[in-house]
């Protein structure tokens, strides 16, 4: 029987209109992104630029951070997202004071001259052009890097760059998410080279696209699945079809469970078929008896694309079985609102945290994603247990509204109702 | 096990308001009426039993199955709301085939069922018809069909009749009475002419509480020798209203041919006449006689 309803499920899926928009939105989307992928070819010597990286290393994002810092404290304004839109923040006196207080145990300067002073001395360098050509110079958006005091520690140099975040309001360059990507440098041609090889030999070429791919299809799958999950969710009782449902004999978890699949599966119907594009286009662009990974983008589909459309799909169907309005539509608009604004500090990948949409803007940077691997893997499990947790809520509530001991839109309808005799 | 539901002391609630009060009630095989005014719980009553409300007080046992075991009483029940639809897009047959595979049928004997029911209710020339192309009378024949599509032993329907034109609704009550044949079949309505014309067995009930239960004879019975007509003047309408419970009112010409009930022989002009159905409901609702 379960299977049978499944079937009946993806039909009724096939034939909603919701559905073929999704479709559509996906092929756009990703025609606009990866539609014209050029293949990474071999990089040569001697080129003026082989792009940039994050370092990691510690005394660079000191440098940086405390460079950008020193910047925008002479200027006495502050740049920050913080739920990912751009605000300019001028603090009080009194955290402008705790400010220069924290320069100043951080890079011995005390006044404002001496940190202008600073700064101007490597402001030459700091245009992010001529930089590029220096090797393992650190660019710094809008100032010039400015060397810790020799004994700051990196875990100090943390707290008080936190507590900085803290009086800006958050979403500053200086909370911790964002502080390893304070620190931009120009790649060589050997760490170019070494990546490309990696892309080669290790991601045999399609492991690498194949996570650009789910990048790029993430921010998607964040959010559309919801509008399926309201729609189907609300479809019984607007089609009046809530009694005659209920009164069957297949249990709660059947009903529910085998829409929660039906729905996975025809998502991830496109997913994989669209993914069949740039497999074609690394194929093609593979020489005869180079070895391709073939499974790479059906792998990166479930293990990272996956986990996505569960979340948004648990997120949808609870909300809607509980309060039977769209609801879930708004709430998981915010979240991935923030979840994509959140994550763009850590688009490079390599940094997947708990993020909704974990990204990896590159199929380069094979290092980043085998160090985070292990974080990514907790971060696709645990959205894919909260999902499945989810969706055992939402049986639970069925099963309750089916037997009426739960009715909350009746009760928010009753309340208006009251509300607007009075 | 014989087809049996056994209500006893049944009291439903909805917050502080009392719908259904002490109701104790023995339905057999067979079409029994349940008749009321709106609002009297009527569908309270029926959701009980099909399990679509939690029973508040008392104890029901179906076929001798406690209500309380849900999933064994949907097998053995079919229902038919008063609101329902099905998803407009889906042809009649999908419809039916969704619902038989959420019944637990087999492929193969939704395969042959389906098309036996719709030949039942005279939708087989429609079965690739959409539902959202279906006509009201149409609708409930195919909710019928739905409803005994796993040959429950007990058929619940609620209000079936409302909104259909007076061919479909004379076509929908054969088609009950046809299927009560072979099962009990619990029909709500509030329109007296349904009960008439297809239960032996009724109850009436009203504000939660029944006034009458027993046979369609035994409510005329109530009435009887109480039932007048007669031919009067517009001008004496009003008086007559105000005193008596007028039943119908046939207007002819200047005149007015009124039926109504009262104890006694009112004025000389007014003739006793045989009570119907809707003459002992109305005596029945109206506070006379008030006995189970």
């Amino acid at each position: 029987m379960f299977a049978q309803l499944i079937l009946k499920e993806c039909r009724q899926t096939a034939k909603s209109i919701i559905y073929w928009l999704i479709v559509l939105i996906l092929v756009i989307f990703f025609s606009s992104q990866l539609g014209n992928m050029d293949i990474a070819k071999k990089p040569k010597p001697g080129l003026e630029s082989y792009g940039r990286y994050y370092s990691s290393n510690e005394q660079d994002i000191m440098k940086a951070t405390l460079g950008y810092l020193v910047s925008e404290y002479t200027n006495g304004k502050y740049v920050t997202y913080p739920i990912g839109f751009y605000k300019m923040v001028t603090p009080d006196k009194e955290e402008q004071k705790r400010i220069g207080e924290i320069i100043s145990e951080t890079t011995g300067l005390d006044t404002k001259e001496e940190m202008e002073k600073a700064l101007n001395a490597e402001t030459e360098d700091s245009d992010a052009e001529a930089s590029d050509k220096k090797k393992n110079h650190i660019i710094v958006l809008g100032g010039a890097p400015i060397a810790p005091s020799k004994t700051l520690t990196y875990d100090r140099f943390g707290e008080l760059m936190r507590e900085v975040d803290h009086l800006l309001g958050g979403g500053s360059q200086y909370n911790k998410k964002h502080l390893k990507t304070n620190a931009a440098t120009p790649k060589t041609y050997e760490q170019a080279l070494q990546e490309y090889e990696d892309l080669m030999e290790k991601d045999h070429l399609t492991g690498g696209y194949a996570r650009l791919y789910s990048d790029y299809m993430g921010i998607m799958l964040g959010i559309l699945p919801v509008f399926l999950a309201v729609t189907r969710g609300m479809r019984d009782r607007r089609s009046q079809m809530r009694e005659l449902i209920a009164s069957r004999r297949a249990s709660s978890a059947s009903v529910i469970v085998s829409r929660y699949i039906s729905m996975l599966i025809m998502l991830m119907l496109p997913v994989l078929l669209i993914s069949c594009i740039p497999l074609m286009e690394c194929i093609q662009y593979a020489a005869s008896g180079f070895h391709l990974d073939y499974l790479a983008f059906v792998k990166y589909s479930f293990g990272w694309l996956l986990p996505t459309i569960m979340i948004a799909t648990a997120v949808g169907m609870v909300l809607t079985e509980l309060t039977d309005t769209a609801l879930g539509v708004l709430v998981q608009l915010a979240w991935w609102f923030l979840a994509i604004f959140s994550s763009m500090s850590s688009m490079s990948g390599g940094m997947y945290g708990l993020d909704l949409v974990p990204r990896h803007n590159t199929e380069y940077n094979y290092a980043g994603f085998h160090a985070g691997f292990t974080q990514l893997a907790a971060n696709r499990v645990l959205y894919a247990v909260i999902s499945v947790l989810l969706i055992a809520v939402t049986v639970w509530i069925y099963s309750l509204k089916r037997k009426g001991r739960l009715d909350i839109r009746g009760k928010l309808l009753g309340n208006r109702k009251r509300k607007s005799q009075a | 096990m014989s087809a049996k539901i056994k209500i006893e002391h049944l009291n439903q609630y909805y917050g502080k308001k009392q719908a259904l009060k002490d109701v104790n009630l023995t339905i057999h095989q067979g079409m029994f009426g349940l008749l009321g005014r709106n609002g009297a719980g009527k569908t309270t009553l029926m959701k009980v039993l099909a399990t679509l409300l939690p029973k508040s007080e008392g104890k029901i046992t179906i076929c001798g199955v406690p209500l309380e075991n849900s999933a064994k009483i949907r097998r053995m029940t079919g229902y038919l709301p008063q609101d329902f639809s099905m998803y407009p897009n889906m042809t009649v047959y999908e419809a039916m085939d969704y619902l038989g595979v959420l019944s637990g049928m087999s492929k193969a004997l939704r395969k042959k069922s389906i098309p036996k029911l719709l030949e039942k209710v005279n939708l087989l020339d429609h079965q690739k018809t959409k539902v959202k192309a279906l006509s009201g009378g149409m609708k409930r024949r195919l909710g019928i069909a739905q409803a005994i599509l796993h040959n429950p032993r007990i058929l619940i329907v609620d209000e079936p009749t409302a909104g259909l034109d007076p061919e479909e609704r004379v076509r929908f009550r054969n088609l009950l009475c046809e299927i009560a044949e072979e099962r009990i079949v619990i029909l709500s309505t509030h329109i007296v002419g349904d009960i008439e014309a297809t239960c032996e067995q009724i109850a009436v009930l009203n504000e939660g509480e029944f006034l009458y239960q027993g046979t369609v004879s035994g409510l005329i019975e109530m009435a009887d020798g109480k039932v007048y007509t007669a031919q009067i003047s517009k001008q004496e309408l009003p008086r007559i209203k105000e005193k008596y419970i007028v039943t119908s009112i046939l207007a002819l010409g200047n005149n007015v041919m009124v039926r109504f009930i009262a104890d006694q022989k009112p004025f000389a002009s007014a003739k006793i006449c045989e009570a119907g159905v809707e003459d002992a409901y109305m005596y029945l609702m109206n506070g006379e006689g008030s006995e189970v």
